[in-house]
């Protein structure tokens, strides 16, 4: 018998490398999107700090916003940097 | 920070009002609902029976929690409530909390105020009602007698004994 | 003295002369009159004896009726095999009755003579005038000796005239008469029928005698004719030409018959009452075809128009309902009925009672069962919804278009009803309410759909899952369908719930993006096994079985190649492989055939193993693939379906390069195992007692924190905080209930009509 297998369509989900499911500033899935957003993925980014810790960009962004000095990492409150990759 | 209300004015309760505008308001921050269901279901969920907490008649953006005071401490087996009031920008902004039972503690004034670092400068958006509520249960029993919002209190920490007697007469259950 | 009594006996005799019925009273001479009745009457007028002389005669005249006229009358009404004879008999009796009658009028015209001429004016029978005295007294004998079995001469008589001029009758064409079966011209049949009923008229016996008769012939004629014309026929409208025929055929023919009598306004009566019947008539035999009607729409649109018209002018509304939800109950909703058959029937009752009853009253009363048997049914949702979005012309695809003109038309007529409150009409009385009339009446039909379950949500649900299956099962989807039909129901829904599969749907078409720029990657080569996927958003697609597989080396090679172009092209972005989803494209070369199939990961795998080794057994194979060996067994026998593996031994496969005898069928489905969404879903039971551990969890912290609270509170918080998402929700008395137990339990205190925790 000879197989030949011409084309092969699997199936995968996609997710964020990050240490943690959840962001946790507004604790919804980091494979999911921002309470704001409506569609994941490229639309709604994640961020790092040069802690190492990840939000979702729009949520780090506001809280960032909401911080007008001293603006620190929620996790570690060490200053934030986004690690720009 | 964005704050609706004076912290420091009773809060007359006009739940049909205040559940009218804050559905307005909660309209425009879907966000905020999600998180604080979110929370909710965590909170029920949770196995720690000693704090707890449930928004108040309709309105999703006031609570009433409940701790229990801490094992071996002068607030043992004794039940306090608290009032938790969220703000439009939560968790950007901390919310409102103040003990509705009234508490002889250091950092509590007799309006019921609470003076605690991660409920003002310190907040994170990464804290929630649970971590609020721990927080203050853990503030029961390790106080910060060096700013303190009741001087009686912050002075009569080390008396154990008269202590415990203040506390329990100033202790009302609601 | 005796000149008195000479005279007496003279002036007998004389009066005798004039009436000879009082000698006799059959003696009637046939020639009568003129000279003799005046001298009688003056010898009458002066003995004084008119009242007397009159009496007797009107005795005998009764007499004479009585012993032999009419008992001669009724004795010819014996049943006969012969109808052309009857017809002839009921005539000529009729004449012999009449010439009689004739006979005898003659004597009361005497009579009357005597009234005038002794200026006596005293009513006989109440009767003023004699010869309706004469009238009557026929009239009353005749009835008095009325056989059990008269009426058969007189219908047959009548049928038959009317036969004789039914347009519709056979006979008539061919140019013969139908009672003598002589040429029409010829005969003299209809004469002989007009004469008849004219000599009843004037016998005031017409009413009496045949009216009866008459009437239920008619409405027998009438019945037929009808149930002649619309017997499964709904194509045309009868109204117009029923009426029509009704004055032409019937009407007319009982007015020529009818013509003698006086009683015109009878007759008025008579034609409101016939049109009532016609009416009724038709309305009852459409009644009971309603169901068809309604299974036939639209073609049987006419049927349906004539019914609506038609009811309002009789009174059988309530008879409707009762009917079509007999005939819905005992032929729709059953077991032997196919879901979708069900739907398709109830989409087109809501048409056609949307026509037949513009307010809807109607369409709740009838579509109330309806939405309780498919609640029922399991896959009602599921038929539903893929039958809103399938190929083709259907009807409920075309609701869901034609929906966004009637969702904004709803909005308008809530308010519309204050302004329009001069033309506003009550709703019509004769239709029974049902019990939720409190809901607003919508007849759009998506509504109506999901109303049968009252949630959106469980409806959206299943949406998603019928999307995803459909999304997964094709790689070349067609996407832009898909994306008009999501806008479709969005309008419908609202955004919010829809917007899972807008991610779903995006997915697709950025799957296809991302593939072509990992074709052209040049890192990434896929000589050996040409690649691609599917890549999916976790969160938004509903929850995939988790079946264990583990490919086949080469193709964890290629996977993993991938995962690495897919990690370059979106940094921190990494792809989890669902082994067992997707499909592959086979070329299967043996060695007396070549296949070419589409089969899912694990009938691939299988293969690929095959290929390495053509002897497996069982156990091996399944700790290759880390497939159970049950699952395994029955993936293996797609293969054998096919002839390509066999089990020599138990357990043990073979490659098959040759098929043996033809005995296998070759089957190029295209075999595809699409996931089922929902996985591992627990029983009903399990969902349900896991639903109620969340709700005491809630209701245990607001008791902790709002300390007591009544029933009506708590249920009313769970539903804000805790009813979310597609579950079901908890009514009142479910609530209660639960309390209650849990009250019995000491887990709660009830007091007061508040419930609180127990310290």
């Amino acid at each position: 018998m000879k197989l030949t297998i011409k084309n092969w369509t699997g199936v995968a989900t996609w997710r964020w490398v990050a240490n943690d499911d959840n962001c946790g500033i507004c604790r919804m899935p980091f494979d999911g999107c921002c309470p704001d957003c409506k569609l994941p993925g490229d639309d709604c980014p994640l961020v790092w700090g040069q802690c190492s810790h990840c939000f979702h960009m729009h949520c780090i962004v506001k809280w960032l916003q909401s911080q007008p000095v001293n603006q620190q990492c929620p996790m570690c409150r060490q200053p934030w940097k986004f690690n720009n990759k | 920070m964005a704050q609706n209300f004076n912290p420091f004015v009773e809060q007359v309760p006009e739940n049909v009002k205040q559940a009218e505008s804050s559905k307005k308001v909660s309209n425009d921050n879907h966000a905020v609902t999600k998180r604080l269901h979110k929370e909710l279901m965590t909170l029920m969920m949770s196995e720690d029976k000693s704090i707890s907490a449930f928004p108040e008649g309709d309105n999703l953006f006031k609570w009433v929690g409940t701790i229990m005071g801490p094992k071996d401490t002068v607030y043992e087996s004794l039940k306090y409530k608290l009032s938790l009031q969220f703000p439009n920008s939560y968790p950007y902004a901390a919310p409102v909390v103040k003990f509705i039972t009234p508490c002889f503690h250091p950092n509590v004034d007799t309006s019921g105020n609470i003076c605690l670092d991660i409920l003002k400068e310190k907040w994170s958006a990464l804290y929630d009602v649970r971590t609020i509520l721990l927080s203050i249960q853990a503030l029961l029993g390790e106080p910060n007698t060096r700013s303190p919002l009741n001087t009686t209190a912050a002075d009569k920490w080390k008396k154990k004994e008269e202590y415990k007697k203040l506390v329990l007469e100033s202790y009302k259950e609601v | 003295m005796n000149n008195q009594n000479l005279d007496l006996k003279s002036a007998w005799i004389t009066i005798k002369e004039a009436f000879p019925i009082l000698e006799s009273p059959s003696k009637i001479p046939d020639n009568d009159f003129d000279s003799a009745p005046f001298e009688a009457i003056s010898i009458i007028k002066r003995l004084n004896l008119t009242q007397q002389i009159q009496d007797l005669v009107i005795i005998k005249i009764e007499e004479r009726l009585r012993k032999e006229i009419v008992p001669d009358f009724w004795s010819h009404f014996k049943k006969t095999e012969n109808e052309a004879a009857v017809f002839h008999e009921f005539y000529s009796v009729v004449k012999f009755l009449f010439h009689n009658y004739v006979q005898l009028d003659l004597i009361i015209n005497k009579l009357i003579l005597l009234r005038e001429a002794s200026n006596f004016t005293k009513p006989v029978y109440n009767q003023t005038c004699l010869h309706e005295a004469l009238k009557l007294i026929v009239r009353a004998v005749l009835l008095s000796q009325l056989p059990i079995d008269h009426e058969w001469m007189i219908v047959n008589f009548y049928e038959t005239a009317l036969k004789m001029q039914d347009p519709e009758e056979e006979n008539s064409t061919s140019g013969e008469c139908v009672v003598c079966m002589q040429e029409e011209f010829s005969c003299s049949c209809r004469e002989m029928f007009e004469e008849t009923n004219k000599k009843l008229g004037k016998m005031t016996l017409l009413e009496p005698l045949v009216g009866q008769a008459l009437t239920d012939l008619i409405y027998s004629y009438i019945q037929t004719h009808i149930q002649k014309i619309c017997k499964d026929n709904f194509d045309n409208s009868h109204i117009e030409s029923l009426e029509k025929w009704l004055q032409t055929v019937v009407i007319s023919w009982l007015k020529k018959i009818y013509f003698h009598n006086s009683a015109v306004k009878a007759m008025d009566e008579f034609d409101k009452k016939l049109i009532n019947y016609l009416y009724n008539t038709y309305t009852k035999i459409r009644i009971d075809q309603l169901f068809n009607i309604i299974i036939e729409y639209p073609d049987s649109l006419p049927a349906l128009d004539d019914l609506r018209l038609c009811l309002p002018k009789t009174d059988l509304k309530p008879h409707l309902t009762r009917s079509l939800q007999k005939a819905i109950e005992t032929r729709l909703l059953h077991p032997g009925v196919s879901t979708f058959d069900v739907l398709t029937a109830y989409v087109a009752t809501i048409r056609s009672l949307r026509i037949l009853d513009p307010c809807g009253l109607l369409l709740e009363t009838i579509t109330q069962p309806v939405h309780q048997y498919l609640r029922s049914r399991e896959d009602t949702i599921r038929c539903v919804v893929g039958s809103l979005t399938e190929e083709g012309p259907n009807d409920l695809a075309e609701e869901l278009v034609r929906g966004e003109a009637v969702q904004v038309d709803e909005n308008i007529s809530v308010d519309e009803g204050v302004e329009d409150w001069e033309t506003w009409t009550p709703d019509p009385v004769d239709v029974v309410p049902s019990k939720s009339s409190g809901l607003p009446r919508t007849s759009d039909i998506i509504s109506m759909l999901v109303n049968v379950y009252g949630s959106k949500e469980l409806f959206v649900n299943e949406y998603r899952t019928l999307l995803a299956d459909r999304l997964l099962s094709q790689y070349s989807c067609d996407t832009e369908k898909e994306i008009r039909y999501l806008e479709l129901l969005k309008l419908r829904f609202g955004d919010s719930q829809l917007h899972f599969c807008e991610v779903m749907l995006k997915d697709i078409a950025d799957s296809k993006r991302i593939n072509q720029h990992i074709q052209q990657d040049l890192s990434y080569s896929d000589d050996d096994i040409p690649m691609s996927a599917m890549i999916l958003s976790a969160q938004f697609w509903p929850a995939f079985k988790d079946e264990k597989l583990e490919l086949h080396e080469k193709l964890v090679k290629q996977m993993e190649s991938y995962t690495g172009a897919f990690e370059t092209l979106k940094g921190s972005r990494t792809l989890c492989w669902k082994n067992h989803l997707g499909i592959v494209d086979l070329e299967i070369e043996l060695a007396d055939r070549t296949l070419n199939l589409s089969v899912s990961p694990v009938h691939a795998t299988i293969l690929m193993h095959f290929q390495d080794q053509n002897t497996w057994s069982l156990e091996a194979l399944s700790k290759v693939m880390h497939v159970p060996s049950t699952i395994l067994r029955r993936k293996l026998s797609f293969w054998q379906s096919h002839g390509i593996i066999t089990e020599p031994e138990p357990d043990v496969f073979y490659l098959q390069e040759e098929q043996e005898n033809n005995e296998n069928n070759i089957q190029d489905d295209i075999v595809v195992e699409d996931f089922e969404s929902e996985s591992a879903m627990a029983s009903a039971q399990d969902q349900r007692e896991e639903e109620l551990q969340t709700f005491w969890s809630y209701i245990l912290g607001m008791l902790m924190n709002l300390d007591t609270l009544p029933l009506e509170r708590i249920h009313q918080m769970l539903k804000m905080f805790a009813f979310q998402g597609p579950t079901i929700e908890c009514n009142l008395q479910e609530l209660k209930v639960f309390l209650d137990r849990k009250v019995r339990e000491h887990q709660l205190i009830y007091s007061n009509g508040l419930y609180r925790l127990p310290k």
